[in-house]
């Protein structure tokens, strides 16, 4: 395990999780109004539903616990995001979430890193959410190109 | 958007009116993190990151702040709700977005559908496989990737 410090330490094989995860009413409102997502199936219903673009967030959760130091010497870029959902994932519904990470491989000079992360549906274990996101660790590189 | 989901063929485009990536929007999908994590009713704040602090964005190698690329995935999603329904997310789905070029304050981006395949579904309804992408004011692609849902 290299969980504990630097999301750049994390290493291929790493597990995350599982945890228990409820999302709340107000978790599923307070992004989608962030990100103008208005629909009343996410503004107005008092079980939302969950945006499968929240699916990053339980990155971030797992980021949280395990690399409590932030993201290492660089800032880290977002560069994939790739999400499966099975039905309607609600707030309220409780959850098990759980990740691994799944591979580091160096692509033209940069360094990326895939997180594979499950939401099931705790009460009767079924997969509701496949989410795999990659990472640019080799950010300050990149940010060269782009600027 | 003058025909229904179900009318839609391969080659069709839906494209959304733009909008200006502005300061305010990188900075309310910035401290909505903080904010969703704690869960506590209030408003919290992130610390500087690349997104909504320039002297930040500036000591890693850009010369602004640049949105995050979750935010053109949203819009893309929104785009995807309204104009093919939110009961996409009742049915088995599928959103892929890579995110190819910095958006910089003030660029307007404007997010398209392209539709590339229709299989009608034995049970009723259809498969739609789309290309999804966001682009800014001159075309260029910013964000670019595919979608698959059902339709009724």
């Amino acid at each position: 395990m290299a969980t504990g410090r630097y999301t750049s330490d994390l290493e291929e094989g790493d597990r995350l999780g599982p945890v228990d995860v409820v999302i709340s009413p107000f978790q599923v409102r307070e992004y989608c109004h962030a990100n103008e997502l208005h629909q009343p199936c996410f503004q107005n219903d008092p079980n939302p539903i969950v945006p499968p673009t929240m699916a990053h967030l339980e990155k971030l959760r797992f980021y949280t616990i395990y690399c409590p130091d932030g993201c290492g010497p660089n800032a880290r870029v977002h560069y994939t995001f790739d999400v499966r959902w099975h039905g309607a994932l609600r707030a309220g519904m409780p959850l098990v979430v759980e990740g691994v990470v799944r591979s580091r491989y160096m692509k033209r000079g940069r360094e990326y890193m895939d997180v594979d992360i499950t939401m099931r549906d705790k009460s009767a274990d079924r997969l509701l959410v496949e989410y795999r996101d990659t990472v640019c660790l080799s950010y300050r590189e990149a940010a060269k190109d782009a600027a | 958007m003058d025909r229904t989901p179900m009318e839609l063929n391969p080659g069709d485009e839906i494209r959304s009116a733009p909008r200006v990536m502005t300061r305010e929007r990188m900075r309310w999908y910035v401290d909505a993190l903080p904010t969703v994590e704690a869960n506590d009713g209030r408003v919290h704040f992130s610390v500087p990151t690349i997104h909504d602090d320039d002297e930040y964005a500036k000591g890693q190698g850009l010369p602004g702040i640049i949105s995050d690329g979750m935010i053109t995935s949203n819009w893309i999603l929104d785009l995807l709700l309204r104009s093919l329904g939110t009961q996409v997310l009742e049915d088995p789905g599928a959103l892929l977005t890579k995110f190819v070029a910095p958006v910089y304050e003030d660029v307007p981006i404007t997010c398209v559908l392209r539709v590339e395949g229709a299989q009608p579904l034995p049970q009723g309804g259809q498969r739609l496989s789309l290309k999804v992408w966001a682009e800014d004011g001159a075309g260029k692609l910013v964000t670019v990737g595919t979608a698959a849902v059902k339709i009724h």
